[in-house]
């Protein structure tokens, strides 16, 4: 069995910690957020999202030049996790922050680096992920949407769907079929398009989430011109270039604390009551969210020191399982305290057990389905 | 971490690869008891590892102990070293004297025995190997408080006994017995760091063991072939796979972490977290591991078992969950103005900006 690294934090990092958590619990005592679970997918908020910016905490870990810190990967987790323990509305810039950025790091132009990451970086560019599509959803590698040629660009026509935030979005990263489909290599001319989601031609429908909110949309093509200076990478790598980013894409600290401001509330909830046999049972969820979290920042470690062809695996198998464990904690909470979840709730557990149950089918589905990781990590296990 | 850990775990590994295997392991589980695998430790020094030089010791620390103790589980090594090793451990602690033949311990508070001018008198059960090593560090109430103290087997009144795994877990009876030697009265939080320790070997046994049948299992879904294929092809059987993956790597990396903790005294509550989230590994480890071998796990001729039955027994030995979510609940109601986030991240520095 892989063995991961295990970190421990130096004392500047734990004031950095302590720096990010004193500023978000101002902000949050001056109404400037209202926390919420899973705020990195429900919490779009471009004011603070500027804000952050500000603070030189969005593409932290990028080169100085393109207006970076030149932080480390171990201090972007760190920030993550206080963003996501208080449920602070981190949406807005999620994307390009996570991925965007350091998709273009690795495989962008000098030209599309300098125009995308400053603007990323002080919070007023926000990017979406166009991967799947009605009829393409774990079985990634048959998209249909396609870009042919023309003088100077490409003309893409087709449909891409579940597009988290495309309506608040600039741009989108887009999985296109630049060549036909071959059943033989499947994975073949597929290439990634920066799409201005502002272009002729691009229609942005929303789909309502269960709730009604509106955080996914459909996203239509109609001829929509993408010139050449778009292009991500090499024309016919795109399937490569996209599985590059899984890994800091699934093992991350999102993958287990969507749902911790609920655990928080619980515990305080049975603290206040002071009632030690719930604070028991709680307990076990703090081992477990413990035991997670080991594996999630070896994970980070292993990123951080750039020994990418070990990291897929794990960061496979650490999505599987934090995604189970967020999933699990409104129904452990429900049987320690008496709730009535609603999502307009004065009483805050009752909002965030709102918050939590509805939301809590999407965490082993977006990202890559739990069957999907699994086949990945039973393949990699096996052969090893 | 010392710099010897990986020489040294290389060698004892290869060790136990060379000398321990199921038949060996049937026999001691007979009742037997087998000198050679014993001095195989012994004379590589492999038993003094982590006690202090000017003590005799072969130096390393007491994470390179805890990873040899994590391999004896992954090998099920028949010997007590586990015993004789913390026993030491707990001496060097309480400014006694090691010992130099095979010894166990006994941390229970239940007050089994009780000491008088020197004398031990009482009855203890569930004593690990006691039939099998010379001496015993154990703690012993006086009219003062309660003592480490170190006494020689011989004086005892031995009754066999054993646990699940067929392991000798004996009853030890004194009646006034010389004890050789005596610590001050412990505070509370002196055995609580005993506790602590004794803990931590028990997970690093349980971490090896949990890591064997990881293997079994994944090799054993490679060889078996049904329906014209080997069943790590079947779906239902990959989930079974992850699910196991999962759960030996959470041990691993849950071992790995708090021996970090444990060494830098960073935060005492790690050793908690493992020990609750162990008991519910190896449920899914021995659940899941059987139902993949079938039929053939469940035979006696199989090794499965001797890795099954070790868990099912080392969970309910020392302090289990409930005295652990006891304490993490305490903890919980004490820092009760912070946060659960501010108490996990455990960070109690001053902000200075």
């Amino acid at each position: 069995m892989f063995q991961l690294p295990t970190v421990q934090f130096t004392e500047e990092q734990e004031q950095f910690r302590l720096e990010v958590r004193d500023f978000l619990q101002e902000g949050m005592a001056k109404g400037k957020f209202v926390p919420k679970c899973d705020s990195w997918l429900s919490g779009d908020d471009p004011e603070f999202s500027k804000l952050i910016g500000q603070k030189g905490w969005i593409g932290m870990t990028w080169p100085k030049k393109y207006g970076g810190q030149e932080r480390s990967t171990i201090d972007r987790y760190i920030l993550t996790e206080e963003f996501l323990a208080i449920g602070a509305p981190v949406a807005a810039h999620w994307f390009a922050d996570r991925q965007t950025g350091p998709l273009l790091l690795r495989y962008g132009t000098e030209e599309q680096r300098e125009f995308f990451l400053p603007q990323i970086v002080k919070g007023e560019c926000y990017f979406g992920i166009g991967l799947s599509e009605p009829n393409s959803g774990s079985d990634l590698a048959s998209v249909t949407t396609r870009a042919e040629k023309v003088d100077g660009g490409w003309i893409v026509n087709g449909q891409k769907i579940w597009t988290s935030n495309a309506h608040l979005c600039h741009y989108m990263v887009t999985l296109v079929r630049t060549s036909p489909f071959d059943g033989k290599n499947k994975h073949a001319g597929l290439s990634q398009l920066i799409v201005d989601l502002h272009a002729d031609g691009i229609t942005v429908v929303p789909i309502k989430f269960l709730t009604g909110e509106h955080h996914y949309n459909e996203v239509f093509f109609d001829n929509v011109f993408v010139p050449d200076n778009m292009v991500v990478g090499q024309i016919g790598n795109g399937w490569a270039q996209g599985l590059a980013e899984l890994a800091f894409e699934r093992s991350g600290p999102e993958r287990i604390l969507s749902t911790f401001p609920l655990i928080d509330e619980l515990i305080q909830e049975l603290k206040r009551k002071k009632n030690a046999e719930g604070l028991k049972q709680a307990s076990k969820i703090v081992s477990r969210l413990w035991s997670l979290r080991n594996l999630s920042i070896g994970v980070a470690q292993l990123l951080e020191s750039g020994d990418g062809d070990d990291v897929s695996i794990p960061a496979a198998l650490v999505k599987a399982l934090g995604t189970k464990f967020e999933q699990s904690i409104p129904e452990i909470t429900r049987l320690l305290v008496q709730t009535y979840p609603t999502l307009d709730a004065q009483r805050k557990i009752d909002r965030f057990m709102a918050e939590s149950i509805l939301h809590a089918p999407g965490f082993t589905i977006r990202g890559g389905t739990s069957e999907v990781l699994y086949g990945v990590v039973a393949k990699g296990v096996v052969t090893q | 971490m010392s710099e010897m850990k990986d020489m040294i775990l290389e060698v004892v590994e290869r060790m136990l690869k060379e000398n321990v295997d199921k038949d060996l392991v049937d026999i001691v589980e007979q009742g037997n008891w087998l000198s050679e695998v014993w001095n195989l430790f012994e004379n590589n020094g492999i038993t003094i590892v982590a006690i202090s030089e000017e003590n005799g010791g072969a130096g390393g620390d007491l994470e390179d102990l805890l990873n040899i103790v994590r391999l004896t589980g992954k090998y099920a090594a028949p010997i007590p070293f586990t015993e004789t090793t913390l026993a030491n451990y707990l001496l060097e602690y309480t400014n006694l004297q090691v010992v130099s033949e095979p010894a166990t311990y006994m941390l229970s508070a239940n007050q089994a025995y009780t000491l008088e001018d020197g004398k031990l008198t009482g009855e203890a059960i569930h004593i690990h190997w006691a039939r099998h090593t010379k001496r015993l560090v154990t703690l012993a109430n006086s009219a003062e408080g309660i003592h480490l103290v170190e006494v020689d087997l011989s004086q005892a009144e031995i009754t066999p006994g054993t646990n699940l795994a067929s392991e000798p877990r004996d009853t030890v009876k004194f009646q006034n017995a010389t004890v050789s030697q005596i610590s001050n009265a412990l505070s509370f939080d002196e055995i609580r760091t005993m506790t602590i320790l004794e803990t931590a070997f028990q997970l690093a046994l349980m971490t090896g063991a949990i890591d064997k049948i990881n293997d079994l299992t994944v090799q054993y879904t490679k060889e078996r072939e049904q329906f014209g294929r080997p069943i790590h092809r079947f779906q239902l059987v990959q989930q079974h796979i992850v699910n196991l993956a999962g759960e030996t790597a959470v041990a691993l990396a849950a071992f790995n972490n708090f021996v970090d903790a444990l060494l830098t005294n960073k935060h005492s509550s790690e050793v908690a977290y493992a020990r609750i989230r162990f008991e519910e590994t190896i449920q899914a480890v021995a659940t899941i591991s059987h139902q993949v071998h079938a039929a053939i796990g469940t035979t006696h001729e199989h090794s499965l078992h001797q890795y099954t039955r070790r868990l099912w027994s080392w969970r309910d030995e020392g302090k289990n969950t409930a005295y652990w979510t006891d304490i993490v609940a305490t903890q919980l109601l004490e820092n009760s103005s912070d946060s659960l986030w501010a108490y996990l991240t455990g960070t109690k520095l001053a902000l200075k900006l």
